[in-house]
């Protein structure tokens, strides 16, 4: 593993270390805020994205008839890849909130704790390999 | 871009060089001369300051790179865009919000707001036309955009808007006080959101890690943030289907100026509507039928937007049928016709309705089934909806113009880009999928905005696409040209299509048409902001009264319309008496005092009824044809007068009454 790719799997469970952390701070605090959403926004949906990524990347995204530009298809995955991380990031927070909710054991902190230990796993998740295609040689490299 | 060069027409092209004025192929011969001599032209003064072909890049006549071609030509685009938000500045410094009359914010303005919005709205037009702009600049344009639509609110108001968001925030306080759900038993029909409660939940959080008092602390920045989450689903759904940047961010910036309907304030709905176009974006783009072998990726895909729908499912109630409706319409094309999806949708959205939702809906079931099919009724906006007053009915038609506009505009669109509408066919069916909700229910007399508002991302892709020249195939160019109508060929038999031009003579129409629509939304989105303002002295009064009310207290109002209205829900009870039966209403009128000490009377101690007065009911209830402001005058008159009640509290915003105990 690179120090690139550990930075990648750490970084959103880093997040979320950092944003309880930061509940330390006075309420109301820019910092404190700034911690909180960016973590509730992005770390959940970023390290779900990271594990399912190999797999869902293994076959093109429908696209355009027209295929002019040889970045478009790059930057449309590029896009997918944070949307899902922003969507994924606020559903996750959305169910957690509910069942905490649901079985009268709410509180803010437990919210953003679960979601941490959530994405702290997730780091320490392999990647999901794509499956080999019905072509691909006995033997041959992934 | 000079001023004295049209935006789409190089001056060295002649008016007969455009496709549509071409009779024969012998016609074509001169004008595709002079194009070529134009691009030759142009390509040896764009090639000395950049390094790549402009030629390899054009595919039509509006690609054509502009004249003005100096050091200072790729950084034009932040004058207009940096000019317009200056003047948004300004006006929002210069802005009066303490007096607003019947046209809401749009007389309040100063006029360089307008200034400012028409200036950013051709800036885009003539930034998103070049194909050498990178996307960045038509990103930064929408950005700009989006401040000065849904932020300005924002930064003039000093309370949150909108007596529903207002409720919302009742909502989320009631969670945190109760730590848990509650039923129909303990609190009625606000019991409803509790079986519903995914956004709440989460907002519940929110304001404890963010350490504030309430919601209300930054649910006034909700619009700008529901409509930023909006953005990512929206360029990817546009990007499945054509590479065109001009066509995708024009209709990025037609969805917003169309989306006036107010569902991206703080509410379920604003997150749920995202993240339904989050699904339906994967869905297009991984789930048809050219993505080659199935299995391990879909079983991958499946999970992601299962997490997505079960997000969407226990937060709001229409956005899951929405949902399921645009699926199964997707499965209508052959490219899409995988029922892993829709299944999901349905399941999901069952096991729901049939735990966790089961006592709202068992209740609500019979009226559910009796609105099915009754299309008129569902359409209707029923009563205390209807506009009064020159502001408000000016303002609402605004509105439906607008509405229209963009519809027919995608009517166009549809009509006239034949290859779009094939290739874009899924777009298209899900800009019609929610159609047949209208047969469904009323949903509390707003189906009609909802529908509107599902349509949108369908919608104005064919509306941007009425605004741009049109989209030929490879095989359509060469029909064209036996049939001896084609036009000048730029390299055609490189390329898979070829755009056209619209004529010369309405080359001004679009930007037109662009700047009228954005313009339209401000009235639209912002007219019946009288309605939908609190001043903080307003706010004040009711925390006052609820600061007094005690667990058992019933408080009073004729409508609504009011901040905090639901604030203790749990505990006080609240009686809206024009939302009563009308003859009862007219007995109010008749003897105010005595009906409304009678209808309060049944109060027990340590409770108290109040009965409370503000400008925003007043407002509402004026401009939506219910009773008038000297009607309402009356009413408060008389209470004030009667010896039943004493005052509680009273500011320029309105006043508090009590009844007093023993009358």
């Amino acid at each position: 593993m690179t120090p690139q790719e550990l930075v990648v799997r750490m970084l959103p469970a880093f997040g979320g270390w950092l944003a309880l952390a930061a509940l330390t701070l006075p309420g109301g605090s820019p910092l404190r805020g700034a911690a909180v959403v960016v973590f509730l926004a992005a770390g959940p949906g970023a390290a779900l994205v990271r594990i399912c990524g190999p797999a869902l990347r293994a076959r093109r995204a429908e696209g355009p008839v027209e295929r002019r530009d040889p970045h478009f298809e790059r930057h449309s995955d590029l896009l997918e890849g944070l949307m899902l991380a922003l969507l994924l990031s606020v559903g996750v927070a959305m169910i957690v909130a509910t069942v905490l909710i649901a079985a009268h054991a709410f509180s803010g902190q437990r919210v953003l704790l679960t979601l941490t230990v959530l994405t702290t796993l997730a780091a320490f998740c392999p990647s999901l390999r794509a499956s080999p295609t019905p072509r691909t040689p006995k033997g041959a490299a992934p | 871009m000079p001023p004295s060069v049209p935006p789409s027409v190089p001056p060295s092209v002649p008016p007969s060089a455009q496709p549509s004025g071409l009779p024969g192929a012998a016609a074509a011969r001169t004008p595709r001369r002079a194009v070529v001599r134009f691009l030759r032209a142009s390509f040896a003064r764009v090639s000395s300051s950049k390094p790549r072909s402009v030629a390899e890049h054009v595919t039509d006549l509006a690609d054509l790179p502009p004249a003005w071609t100096g050091r200072g030509s790729a950084a034009w685009p932040a004058v207009p865009l940096l000019a317009a938000l200056a003047l948004w500045a300004y006006a929002v410094r210069h802005t009066d919000v303490s007096h607003l009359d019947d046209f809401g914010l749009v007389t309040a303005l100063h006029p360089a707001f307008w200034a400012g919005l028409a200036l950013l709205t051709g800036g885009f037009w003539f930034t998103v036309r070049d194909p050498e702009r990178r996307s960045a600049w038509s990103f930064a344009y929408v950005l700009g955009l989006l401040v000065m639509e849904r932020a300005t609110q924002a930064v003039l108001y000093p309370t949150p808007l909108y007596s529903w968001a207002w409720k919302h925030d009742g909502v989320i306080d009631h969670l945190l006080t109760a730590g848990g759900l509650q039923t129909a038993g303990q609190l009625g029909d606000m019991a409803v959101y509790d079986q519903w409660p995914g956004f709440f939940a989460a907002q519940a959080a929110l304001v404890r890690l963010l350490g504030v008092e309430s919601a209300s602390m930054y649910m006034a920045w909700w619009p700008l943030v529901s409509s930023l989450l909006l953005l990512l689903p929206l360029l990817l759904i546009y990007r499945t289907y054509t590479e065109d940047r001009r066509l995708i961010w024009t209709a990025v910036w037609l969805f917003y100026v169309a989306n006036w309907v107010g569902q991206d304030y703080f509410s379920p709905q604003s997150v749920a509507f995202a993240l339904h176009l989050g699904v339906l974006a994967v869905v297009l783009r991984r789930y048809g039928r050219s993505g080659g072998r199935r299995g391990q990726r879909q079983a991958v895909w499946t999970v992601l937007i299962t997490v997505l729908i079960v997000a969407i499912v226990i937060s709001h109630q229409l956005t899951p049928g929405m949902l399921v409706v645009s699926l199964l319409a997707l499965c209508l094309t052959r490219r899409y016709r995988g029922w892993v999806p829709p299944v999901t949708a349905v399941v999901i959205f069952l096991a729901w309705c049939l735990t966790a939702a089961l006592p709202f809906l068992s209740a609500a079931m019979p009226d559910m089934i009796r609105s099915v099919g009754d299309v008129g009724a569902n359409v209707e906006t029923g009563y205390g909806a209807t506009p009064t007053g020159t502001g408000a009915i000016a303002t609402s038609w605004a509105a439906r113009l607008l509405s229209g506009s963009v519809l027919l505009l995608a009517l166009a669109g549809v009509v006239r880009q034949r290859v779009l509408r094939h290739r874009a066919l899924p777009l298209l069916l899900l800009a019609a999928a929610p159609l047949p909700m209208f047969a469904a229910s009323s949903y509390g007399s707003e189906m009609i905005f909802r529908v509107l508002m599902f349509m949108l991302p369908g919608a104005a892709f064919f509306a941007a696409a009425a605004l741009l020249p049109r989209v030929r195939t490879l095989a359509g160019d060469a029909a064209a040209r036996q049939a001896g109508r084609r036009g000048p060929a730029l390299g055609a038999g490189r390329r898979r299509f070829a755009l056209t031009l619209p004529g010369r003579r309405v080359a001004w129409l679009p930007p037109l048409v662009l700047v009228a629509a954005t313009l339209a939304f401000v009235p639209s989105y912002s007219g019946k902001d009288r309605i939908n303002y609190f001043p903080p002295q307003e706010v004040a009064l009711v925390h006052e009264l609820f600061d007094r009310a005690t667990a058992g207290s019933l408080v009073v109002a004729p409508d609504r319309n009011y901040p905090l209205a639901y604030a203790s829900y749990w505990n006080v009870d609240h009686y809206w008496f024009l939302e009563d039966d009308k003859r009862h209403v007219e007995e109010i009128l008749r003897d105010p005092a005595a009906v409304l000490a009678r209808d309060m009377a049944a109060v027990e101690p340590p409770g108290r009824a109040y009965v409370l007065f503000t400008r925003g009911q007043t407002a509402n209830s004026e401009m939506n044809g219910m009773l008038d402001g000297a009607q309402l005058a009356h009413i408060r008159t008389s209470v004030a007068a009667s010896p039943r009640f004493a005052l509680v509290a009273r500011n320029s915003a309105g006043a508090v009454y009590t009844l007093r105990t023993g009358s």
